[in-house]
């Protein structure tokens, strides 16, 4: 069974036109509602989730550190879920980390304008023309904030294999799409993209658990080998190998680990004028 | 006892036919091995297989051609592709043309022979896996 993405510029109808899909196909769907179990098991508030999905790191927000720990525990959720068979994700940007799995079929809804004006006026109960500019205002965070976390503009509909516009098709209509779709023999899970979203689910495993110590780490999964990219000055090198592949070991799934560790330039010229 | 099922194996490396054709015996499969697409393709031109194990990245013909001439002649015929170069747009453009299964290089012999497994089930053949030694599928 083929994982459906949605995303679109509003979460409603992200959330909306998601719940009709998996429920026209008998499928799960996975929304924000997953962020409260999420901040019980990592110690992480549910607003603070929300507030990392929503916002980009900032001095008086979600710091960045606390950012990308936030991101790593959604995306460890995230992959867990969409590995098992026959799931709809919506308003958790995985449209931006799930990459190369070909059953994985990437649907953007545009919502109608004027619809979102609608809804911002009854949210933030503004008039029209306040409205219109608080909602263009969001686009224009919503792709700053898909560039900086993850390089990738999530309103360019290259990113996608649907783009629905519903200011032409009714939601109904855009859902239909999406099922028929998702049943084309191109989006049937096959032994390779079964493997990517497994490697993919495995890396992001192992990233949450090295993450509080070792915050710049880039974790890679091969079936149960993994590789794990971190820095460091010479003289740390071996303890931090040490201290990497105890952890990294300690998650189930993972056969072999493999530390590369590239040299701290940073840190060494910091420490070389002490 | 299960029926025998006829195999086609075509990669340009010969090692690949080589360790893969012990690995497809052990199912109970009559395997023919070509390191030479055009041969494979005058091959399948004779006979249908039950099921054609093909590279996808090879000299002259490419394994999404012999993909598009095997269903032509033989629909019911299950196609797995292998590949060194797996990206997500040649598994969708191969699954797309009605291959059966994608599978990126290096794999181990049981990982195939799970998918040869699938593909014998589908074509109402099943296989007694355990007894093959492939283990649980994933």
């Amino acid at each position: 069974m083929a994982v459906i993405i949605v995303s679109s510029d509003s979460l409603s109808t992200a959330a909306h036109i998601a719940e009709q899909t998996a429920r026209g196909l008998n499928y799960r769907c996975v929304g924000r509602e997953i962020l409260g179990g999420l901040g019980k098991r990592y110690g992480a508030s549910e607003e603070k989730l929300h507030k990392t999905l929503d916002e980009l790191p900032s001095f008086f927000g979600v710091r960045a550190r606390a950012h990308a720990q936030c991101m790593a525990y959604i995306e460890e959720a995230v992959l867990a879920r969409l590995s098992e068979d026959g799931a709809v994700c919506h308003g958790l940007a995985a449209h931006l980390y799930v990459r190369g799995v070909s059953h994985a079929l990437k649907a953007r809804v545009l919502a109608d304008p004027s619809e979102i004006i609608r809804e911002t006026m009854k949210q933030k109960g503004v008039s029209p023309e306040k409205a219109a500019k608080i909602a263009k205002h969001e686009e224009a965070l919503r792709s700053r904030w898909s560039i900086e976390i993850y390089r990738s503009d999530e309103t360019a509909s290259s990113l996608y294999d649907l783009v629905i516009n519903l200011s032409r098709v009714a939601p109904e209509e855009a859902v239909r799409m999406i099922v028929e779709s998702s049943s084309h023999p191109r989006f049937r899970p096959t032994t390779y993209s079964v493997k990517c979203i497994n490697d993919m689910a495995l890396a992001s495993r192992v990233r949450v658990v090295l993450l509080a110590l070792f915050p710049d780490v880039v974790v890679e999964a091969d079936g149960v080998a993994v590789v794990i990219e971190t820095a460091a000055v010479p003289r740390e090198k071996e303890k931090r190998i040490e201290a990497i592949e105890k952890l990294a070991r300690s998650v189930p799934g993972v056969g072999h680990v493999e530390v590369r560790v590239a040299n701290d330039m940073v840190r060494q010229a910091a420490e070389s004028f002490r | 006892m299960a029926q025998r099922l006829d195999v086609l194996l075509l990669d340009d490396e010969p090692i690949v036919g080589k360790r893969l054709k012990p690995a497809l015996s052990k199912l109970d499969c009559e395997v023919e091995v070509f390191d030479n697409p055009r041969l494979a393709l005058q091959r399948l031109a004779e006979k249908d297989f039950d099921i054609v194990v093909t590279d996808i990245r090879m000299d002259e013909i490419d394994g999404i051609q012999v993909l598009e001439e095997t269903l032509k002649k033989s629909p019911r015929t299950k196609v797995i592709m292998i590949t060194g170069y797996a990206m997500m747009s040649v598994a969708r453009e191969a699954m797309g043309k009605g291959a059966f299964d994608f599978i990126s290089k290096p794999f181990s012999p049981d990982d195939l022979r799970k998918v040869i497994v699938k593909a014998a089930e589908s074509l109402g053949h099943p296989k007694d896996s355990e007894a093959a030694g492939v283990s649980g599928s994933q």
